[in-house]
């Protein structure tokens, strides 16, 4: 349904991506996952066509949307595919909703703009569509202010209007990272049900490996704006081939029944201002040879997945 | 072993003044902690937001007044200390706080943020403050060649160790640490809790760890003290304890494991925390609580030992 082949994007003269593929179809749960400054936000906006906005441009690559290259997409176009075909879905809640604005409207403009519905059709169709969020109440909920609601609330809200228009593709940016944990429970599970329900197709951008692990089908890891893995997620979890996604599992703490500790992995994670030459992670990694710090290693198949990394495989 | 804390019936309530257009309000921020933290054990306090950890961690080392309750540091009852004393006292108590980026002075030095505690002292370090502070940089494992960078020239996770280093350099013996690694990237959560581990071995240090991290908190801590609206809901005296309380067990589920073969289905509770301000009476739980009876809404529970570890439920698992 999507497929993004070797996407780059330019800020002026920085580069901070680059070589980023993945593809998704209906009914499926792709993550992307990375560390702050790895690129997966940007990854969203491309696919979005929200670059412009923030002045960058797409400098590489192809994304194949049911048929059409989204990088040749005029803005006119792209206005009906946004929101309308393919839906976002904002980290917080808090901003992504009009403070001014009863919820009511805010959610009917969306099927009024890409539906061509009259008011009264959309207001009902709002209404259906908070009741399947489990939203209690939704005819009452219509009439209130953002402020009036809870986190967990305004991120239903903020999922219903990118519901409302019926997208194929929904884009969640981190949409539990502003949530307490009961909370985000809830969440996950409700976007869990809507991608069974609805076939939809869903690209959930975290930096939780422990949500990658419970909702996602398939998997791509970012480091420094670069797909640096990617597979299914059985395969990504069992027998991660990139040193970076080993160590990044490795960083997640579980119980002490294995007495291991965990140990981070040393150094920061670089800034577009500072990626590395050669091999992004070259600098951090414990199995890096000369040759990672001049030639920059390019994503190819291994197993089910794909790996850039020139010496991929288990730790030795 | 001896407890360094001791902790009774800590309370505290705050309150917003009424004025022509609002009413007065006030809301129990902590309500009725009790707890006892022997010397060299980490206890974590988990919970989620507004549910008084922080204000908890402030309480202890008496950053603001508690309403009424009792902290005793060390066999000191530290209620009856006096500003001056309460200051000397302090070199043997620090806090590490969540957010790096706010902690230090952006006009000052790295050396001049780690030096600062013993000028508030008065104390002066046995060599050279240059190797004192190259010493206590080493020991969080930064390179004392930051000494004289400014906070914007470090990254975030480089200045939570500054906050560390900062907070040991008198040695204290106990460290509240809130919340340290909640706004770091995941690698270097790891880094700044390894280090917190082996600080812990080196330095013979007692902790007291909020968090919200329920997974974090497991693998960190001695002892889990689990917070639901200003209240200790269950003591659990191990990480691997099961839960006795409704809200540790749907704390526990919403933690997912890094395993996709472990995927759980999940059965979210509904409901969100409710606003501190006029709480219903009974438990605070009942109205998310599949297990709540007509008891529940009308009678508070109290830490009850009975039948396991202490829970605050009429009805434990």
């Amino acid at each position: 349904m999507l497929q993004v082949r070797d996407l780059g994007v330019a800020f002026g003269a920085v580069q901070p991506l680059a070589g980023v593929s993945f593809g998704i179809d209906k009914g499926e749960t792709l993550g992307i996952v990375g560390e702050s400054g790895s690129g997966k936000s940007l990854t969203a906006m491309s696919v979005m066509g929200l670059l412009p906005l923030i002045g960058g441009r797409i400098t590489d690559g192809s994304m194949q949307f049911d048929g059409q290259d989204l990088t040749r997409l005029a803005e006119k176009d792209y206005r009906k595919l946004r929101g309308g075909r393919i839906g976002l879905i904002t980290q917080n809640p808090m901003t992504s909703l009009d403070p001014l604005q009863k919820i009511g409207p805010q959610v009917d403009a969306v099927a009024v703009l890409h539906l061509g519905m009259t008011g009264a059709q959309a207001r009902a169709r709002t209404v259906e569509i908070l009741g399947t969020l489990r939203i209690p109440e939704p005819a009452l909920i219509c009439d209130r202010y953002p402020h009036q609601m809870s986190g967990g609330m305004k991120q239903r809200i903020v999922i219903a209007m990118a519901l409302a228009a019926d997208p194929d593709l929904l884009i969640a940016d981190e949409p539990t990272t502003a949530l307490d944990v009961t909370v985000q429970a809830q969440i996950i599970r409700l976007l869990d049900d809507l991608v069974k329900q609805r076939n939809l197709a869903l690209i959930l951008i975290t930096h939780d490996m422990s949500v990658v692990a419970q909702t996602c089908d398939k998997v791509v890891v970012m480091y420094a704006g670069r797909a640096i893995e990617q597979g299914p997620v059985g395969a990504i979890f069992d027998a991660p081939q990139h040193p970076y996604t080993q160590a990044l599992i490795g960083c997640i703490p579980r119980g002490l029944a294995d007495g291991d500790r965990i140990e981070g992995i040393p150094g920061t994670v670089p800034t577009v201002m500072n990626y590395p030459k050669g091999c992004p992670f070259h600098p951090r990694c414990d199995r890096a040879q000369p040759t990672c710090e001049t030639v920059e290693p390019v994503l190819t198949p291994r197993g089910d997945g794909a790996v850039a990394c020139h010496f991929p495989g288990a730790a030795p | 072993m001896t407890n360094l804390l001791e902790v009774r019936d800590l309370s505290k309530r705050f309150s917003s003044g009424g004025g022509p257009f609002r009413r007065a309000r006030s809301m129990q921020a902590v309500n009725g902690v009790s707890f006892d933290l022997p010397r060299g054990r980490v206890i974590g306090v988990v919970g989620e937001s507004g549910c008084g950890k922080s204000t908890l961690a402030r309480l202890i080392l008496r950053l603001i007044e508690p309403s009424s309750g009792t902290v005793q540091f060390n066999g000191a009852d530290l209620l009856a200390k006096t500003a001056s004393q309460m200051r000397a006292l302090r070199a043997d108590m620090q806090m590490v706080f969540q957010d790096p980026y706010s902690a230090i002075d952006p006009r000052y030095t790295v050396a001049r943020a780690v030096a600062e505690p013993f000028g508030i002292q008065g104390r002066t370090p046995k060599g050279s403050m240059a190797d004192e502070v190259a010493g206590l940089l080493d020991m969080v494992g930064l390179d004392p060649g930051l000494a004289g960078s400014f906070p914007h020239q470090i990254s975030g996770g480089q200045k939570q160790r500054v906050g560390i280093a900062r907070a040991l350099a008198l040695r204290p013996a106990l460290l509240v640490l809130d919340e340290p690694t909640a706004s770091l990237d995941v690698s270097v959560q790891a880094q700044i809790i390894s280090l917190l581990q082996q600080l812990r071995d080196d330095l013979d240090l007692t902790y007291l760890f909020i968090s919200h991290d329920l997974s974090l908190v497991k693998y960190f801590c001695d002892e889990i003290l689990v917070m639901y609206l200003g209240r200790v809901v269950e003591a659990l005296p191990d990480t691997s304890a099961p839960a006795r309380h409704p809200y540790t067990r749907t704390l526990m589920d919403s933690t997912f494991e890094p395993d996709p073969k472990l995927r759980r289905t999940i059965t979210p509770l509904e409901g969100e925390v409710p606003s501190p301000f006029n709480l219903p009476p009974g438990c605070a739980f009942a109205d998310r609580c599949p297990q709540a009876t007509t008891l529940c809404r009308t009678q508070t529970p109290t830490l009850d030992p009975r039948g396991g570890h202490p829970v605050a439920c009429h009805h434990p698992i």
